[in-house]
């Protein structure tokens, strides 16, 4: 416990507050109110301050589970797949009660009544890939076949699934050594392939020189927002004089992306040489990998990596003789999306809840973790440092395309027959190279109705749209083209052309079985259930943007509620503290407006009359002497016609 | 630099098309509702940190463009062209600056409002009418003004605890919460009290305390206060009354040296709450809940309503003429060597002059005030409890501390030298001698509102004046004359205070006729030259600053334990006494 607090400043104990309540949970099953009071008092808080984590991280749980622990991914890629036939399975093997139908916050963690099992629905676990996915324990099981649950629950070998070579289109930088039979996470593995000399060279370079480069290569995040790498390290100033933290994003949540887990999982040293060569290139001592709490393997696997780095004084103190020294610590998140943005991820390494700050005036780069400099990337992103540093910038600035360069992965899941991971350089491939050539293309006798092409955030696509696309070319001059979907190259720029985005790079493929009311409310739920709660747009917008499609899809729709869907999201996005904003509500924006056949389809019935005010407490009634109106907001109301007489 | 200019540096604003000027460091939403464009809000609090999360502050906000030269290029009417932000602002969590430009009501800004408006009233109860905060809610003002009428919300409603005891005095109602974190941030920021938090998450999050700390601290009220809606409400006067009612006075609170500035909340002469009134030299927004609260005492039972005299060993009604001159007979017997007189810190500035005024007149040599002291905090609360030490300092003009000579005249009552007592608003047990003792005085004259044991033993008795029931000043520990007003009519024959020291120096033979409290303050003035220059009036609602003082005088222990003391002191005296005789 001395340790995990240690890993944090002295004067910043409040950080190990989630530390000290993975510890406590692993230890004993749960988070009782003696954790809370216990934590609290060794970190010089409050109990409410522990109370706010517990109740804010779906992870930890006030209550013991089961001996054996299930959590079954909701979310859509797995959705499709079959999670929801997974649970029901599941329930009914282990003999497990459903959950009342009801409105609540978290998923509530069903135990059997021998106390052996206990089931959970979780968000996204980040495996789109190989959906259905589920965890056991703190194993993950991929591909899962949904009618062999007790095979499933006997079976004790389940690892990450591989692809077998990489694709022909494909071109393997961060990947190059992904699900090689022949490779390990150990250091001496990696150092056979090279490793390491990067960092080695960078500790011979000036810091600009390092800085430069990274500009020069035309670096875009790979985090989601595609913002420039060299651009946002230039804003640390070099003469600062408060510490500069480096934070590596290894939250991976957002739905239908899973590479950085591959990263993580498979060669960790690869991201502990890009984090340490920018631990250089910024002047950082400290760098926190924020690892979402969903991946506890790969936290210890990254744990291991830290210390092998150590023994060959890769970080640490006086790094390579070069008298420069670093640490990288490793904070495990527990399963909160919202953690993925930057600075609800600060916070949260705070040891707070994760909200999002108001920027201005919190840029991370000004006022960042302890409100010093600090500089959050992606997993992948520190990644192509290594590779820039070999290659040069320029030299890497000619893989893929202006504006759009180095390589990417994209992770493709749902409705194709090959989903998984495919490197490419960026706009080298189009989407629909992707879909049938790299994916398998879909299942036999169906059609592409749809695509999410960066992640669930990402607006939608249809399959018949005609996208105007305004295009560079190699010499300078742009024209502009109409395309079909599957001409569109597979970079930031075009996608945000047509109106969509190339975020994460989780595509989602969706077929003409799917029917878009229940996709949307899919995706509705995973925000409303992950918005943080802070700011009044999102907070009320995304619950009720679901309760809506919910509604819908009970059979209640009524005429106004497309309409009702756009505009909740119109109030949304654009108006909220974080990024997030526009993540719930371009999803509805985009398929009410792209869909609006299926949504009128469900939204017949007449909107009923206002209803009455609903008046609350007995006994306050009674007081005033206000005469009790009939509770109106029966969600049966429809049946009783446009009059709403209940 | 700029920073060290004695003026503030002055910025160009635009605001709604017109250029204003403002000091730099002025946060957007003040200068908005400076330059008259108020900015509805639920989060902001000038006094808090902001979070900008209630989203209801959101304008258009835009630079001047800059041109190929990075100055502002300028429009044919000579002032900057602004480049606007395509995203609306939050307008309360950054400050204003050099060319800055402002839209607050235009087509995008009241569709934001009517936006958040809509999201912030589809969980909420719409039963203004039995919410408590009604009258005062920025819910349902703001839904007048900024949203719209009609619900399109069909959804159930996310249900919440209601009526959570979340403290003594505050109850929670979370259905109403809007989650502004308002009472959160003053808990950490203010009362350093981190008490309240929010648990859970996205629509479903509620504001709550651990169970095992509950929002117990003397700050706890002012939550009541800053919370935009009827979620917290003071427990005590929750649906006691409909805030529209009440008649709001200026005044403020005497129950310590600080003098928080108040507003009094009374209806036909009963008062329903005290609450903070904003003075940045006093008190800021806030004040302690133990100063809040403490008015019931003025609506007790047995509170003193007609004047009484001893008549044949037992205490009977008079009328005033009566009782004020019975007073002043029994005072004139003696020489004033043979008088002392009890004075209160809880006096007035203008009750203290007229004391001082038969001090000078009947010669008398004793004259003390009561100490009261109690544990002070680093926020409000000082260790000094009564509101007009510094007053009785400059105008009674004593020397040694304020208690200092309560033990000799303790002494000399005791030793038959002291034949006449007067006690003003204080209780004379502080003396620490038997009640029995103090009863075999010729003379034992009692001006007060409530009795205690020595009341009984007077053979005068003036009832008198709360410090709501009456006007005048007080000079607060940092040495600020501050006004207090009535707020509601004293009960029965209750008289003001100044009144009756007024015509019992009358009767005693000093002073001349002053026909009001303002007379008096104007006698001061003439007198104290701190005060020179003043009159009631004139300290306005926030008072004048009239004495450089910093450090409170030492501490003393509090009410209870300081007649303990005296009566510890006195026993060990007597017991002394015999043997060294
Ligand atoms: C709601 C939300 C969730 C996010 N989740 C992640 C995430 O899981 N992983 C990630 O790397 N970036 C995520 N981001 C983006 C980060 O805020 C940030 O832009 C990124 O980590 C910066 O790294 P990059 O510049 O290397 O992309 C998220 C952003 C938002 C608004
Ligand atoms: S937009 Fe949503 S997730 Fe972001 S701060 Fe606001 S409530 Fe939280
Ligand atoms: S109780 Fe009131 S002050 Fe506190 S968060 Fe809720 S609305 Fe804001
Ligand atoms: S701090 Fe003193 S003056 Fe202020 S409210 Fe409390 S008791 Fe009254
Ligand atoms: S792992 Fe299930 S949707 Fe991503
Ligand atoms: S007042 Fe600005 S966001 Fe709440």
């Amino acid at each position: 416990m001395d340790e995990a607090i240690a890993r944090y400043p002295s004067d910043h104990r409040r950080s190990a507050a989630m530390p000290l309540l993975h510890l406590w949970q692993e230890h004993f099953g749960f988070v009782s109110e003696e954790a809370l009071v216990w934590i609290a008092e060794k970190l010089c808080l409050q109990p409410i301050n522990i109370l706010e984590l517990v109740t804010f991280y779906p992870m930890f749980r006030d209550k013991p589970a089961g001996r054996t622990h299930i959590r079954v991914c909701r979310t859509l890629s797995c959705a499709m797949a079959g999670g929801f036939e997974l649970m029901e399975n599941l329930f009914t093997t282990l003999g497990i009660q459903r959950p009342p139908a009801g409105d609540g916050m978290h998923n509530p963690i069903r135990i059997s009544a021998d106390g052996d099992y206990s089931v959970e629905f979780v968000e996204c676990l980040a495996s789109c890939g190989t959906a259905p996915v589920c965890m056991i324990g703190e194993q993950l099981y991929e591909n899962v076949d949904v009618n062999l649950i007790a095979g499933l629950l006997r079976n004790q070998t389940s690892n990450i699934k591989h692809q077998t070579s990489p694709h022909l289109l494909e071109r393997r930088l961060i990947f190059k050594n992904i699900g090689r039979p022949d490779w390990t996470t150990d250091i001496d593995c990696y150092l056979r392939d090279g490793g390491y000399e990067q960092l080695k060279q960078a500790l011979t370079l000036s810091r600009a020189d390092i800085v430069n480069k990274v500009k020069n290569s035309g670096l875009r995040g790979r985090g989601g927002a595609g913002f420039s790498c060299g651009l946002k390290w230039s804003f640390i100033k070099p003469d600062e004089k408060r510490p500069v933290y480096l934070i590596c994003n290894a939250d991976e949540s957002e739905p239908g992306t899973f590479k950085d887990r591959y990263i993580i999982h498979e060669d960790p040293h690869q991201l502990l040489e890009g984090i340490l060569i920018s631990c250089y290139a910024l002047n950082a001592r400290t760098a926190y990998i924020y690892i979402r709490g969903e991946f506890p393997a790969g936290a210890k696997i990254l744990g291991r990596a830290i210390e092998e780095a150590r023994t060959h004084n890769f970080l640490g103190k006086n790094i390579l003789g070069s008298g420069f020294d670093a640490e990288v610590y490793i904070h495990r998140g527990a399963g909160a999306y919202i953690c993925g943005e930057e600075t609800g991820l600060i916070e949260s390494l705070e040891g707070k809840r994760g909200y999002p700050r108001i920027k201005p005036p919190y840029f991370p780069a000004v006022l960042g973790l302890y409100m010093c400099p600090t500089i959050v990337n992606n997993v992948e992103t520190l990644c192509h440092i290594r590779h820039i540093i070999a290659m040069g910038g320029a030299e890497y600035a000619r893989l893929g395309r202006p504006n759009n360069t180095g390589t990417r992965i994209l992770c493709v899941s749902g409705d194709v027959q090959r989903p998984g991971y495919f490197e490419i350089e960026v706009g080298a491939v189009t989407m629909g190279q992707l879909i049938y050539e790299m994916a398998g293309g879909l299942r036999p006798g169906r059609k592409l109705k749809a695509v999410i092409p960066g992640g669930s955030s990402a607006k939608v696509l249809r399959a018949d749209e005609r996208f105007k696309l305004k295009q560079k070319q190699s010499d300078g001059s742009t024209i502009e083209r109409e395309m079909s979907i599957d001409e569109i190259p597979m970079d930031f720029d075009s996608l945000t052309a047509a109106g969509s985005m190339a975020g994460s790079g989780g595509v989602i493929v969706l077929d003409d079985s799917r029917d878009m009311v229940w996709v949307l409310n899919n995706i509705n739920k995973f925000y409303a259930h992950e918005s943080c709660g802070q700011c009044t747009p999102c907070r009320e917008g995304s619950l009720w943007m679901q309760k809506i499609t919910d509604r819908m899809l009970r059979g209640g729709g009524v005429v106004e509620d497309p309409k009702a869907l756009k505009t909740i999201g119109d109030n949304i996005a654009g108006r909220t503290i974080c990024a997030f904003g526009e993540a719930c509500a371009w999803p509805t924006q985009s398929f009410v407006e792209k869909f609006p056949e299926e949504f009128a389809a469900r939204a017949k019935k007449p909107v009923p009359p206002p209803l009455p005010p609903e008046y609350t407490p007995e006994e306050l009634i009674e007081k005033e002497e206000i005469p009790t109106v009939p509770m109106a907001h029966d969600p049966g109301w429809e049946k009783a016609g446009a009059k709403g007489t209940i | 630099m700029a920073d060290q200019t004695p003026f503030p540096q002055l910025l160009n604003v635009q605001i709604d098309g017109v250029w204003h000027q403002f000091p730099k460091g002025t946060r957007v939403i003040e200068a908005c509702e400076q330059a008259g464009s108020y900015v509805p809000r639920y989060c902001y609090h000038k006094k808090l940190t902001s979070p900008g999360n209630c989203r209801m502050c959101l304008i258009e906000m835009g630079f001047p463009r800059l041109g190929p030269d990075r100055k502002p290029e300028l429009g044919t009417d000579g002032k900057p062209i602004i480049n606007w932000i395509p995203r609306p602002q939050i307008s309360c969590a950054q400050d204003v600056s050099e060319g800055m430009a402002v839209r607050t009501n235009s087509p995008l800004v009241k569709e934001c409002q009517r936006g958040v408006m809509e999201f912030l009233l589809i969980n909420h109860p719409l039963d203004c009418p039995i919410c408590d905060q009604a009258g005062e809610c920025r819910l349902q003002e703001f839904s007048v003004d900024y949203g719209d009428s009609k619900s399109r919300f069909l959804e159930n409603k996310v249900k919440k605890p209601k009526n959570v005891q979340i403290g003594t005095r505050v109850t929670l109602d979370d259905e109403r919460c809007i989650l502004c974190s308002r009472c959160i941030r003053f808990c950490q920021e203010i009362a350093h009290d981190d008490v309240l938090g929010f648990v859970d998450r996205g629509s479903y999050t509620v504001l709550t305390a651990h169970a095992g700390k509950a929002l117990e601290n003397n700050y706890s009220l002012n939550t009541v206060d800053i919370c935009p809606v009827g979620a917290l409400t003071s427990t005590d006067f929750r649906f006691k009354m409909r805030v529209w009612f009440l008649k709001e006075t200026k005044s403020i609170c005497t129950s310590c040296a600080t003098g928080c500035n108040t507003v009094i909340g009374s209806r036909e002469d009963v008062i329903y709450r005290q609450t903070p009134r904003e003075n940045d030299h006093v008190n800021s927004c806030w004040m302690c809940d133990y100063g809040r609260l403490n008015f019931k005492y003025l609506e007790a039972e047995n509170r003193l309503l007609e004047p009484q005299i001893r008549f044949e060993g037992k205490l009977v009604p008079a009328d005033w003429p009566t009782a004020i001159a019975q007073a002043a007979l029994q005072l004139k017997q003696f020489a004033g060597s043979e008088i002392a007189i009890i004075a209160s810190g809880r006096m007035t500035s203008e009750e203290l002059w007229l004391t001082s005024q038969l001090v000078t007149s009947l010669g008398v040599q004793w004259i003390d005030i009561v100490p009261r002291r109690g544990h002070g905090d680093k926020i409000l609360l000082s260790k000094d409890r009564n509101p007009n030490t510094n007053g009785t300092r400059l105008i009674l003009g004593s020397k040694s501390e304020p208690g200092a000579k309560l033990i000799g005249i303790a002494d000399a009552v005791r030793s038959g030298q002291i034949k006449a007592l007067v006690i003003l608003k204080e209780n004379a047990m502080h003396l620490g001698l038997p009640v029995e003792q103090l009863a075999q005085l010729p003379g034992l004259i009692v001006m007060n509102t409530l009795p205690n044991d020595v009341t009984e033993k007077a053979t005068v008795v003036l009832p008198a004046c709360g410090f709501a029931e009456k006007r005048g000043s007080m000079i607060n520990g940092k040495g600020r004359l501050q006004r207090l007003n009535r707020a509601v009519r004293p009960p029965g024959n209750a008289r003001d205070d100044w009144e009756i020291l007024h015509d019992l120096l009358q009767a005693t033979g000093g002073g001349d006729s002053l026909s009001s409290v303002d007379d008096v303050f104007r006698r001061i003035s003439e007198t104290v030259p701190q005060f020179v220059g003043l009159t009631l009036s004139k300290l306005g609602d926030l008072g004048v600053h009239i004495l450089a003082i910093e450090e409170l005088p030492p501490m003393h222990p509090s009410d209870g334990e300081a007649i303990e003391e005296a009566i510890a002191i006195q026993a060990r005296r007597r017991g002394v006494r015999p043997a060294s005789a």
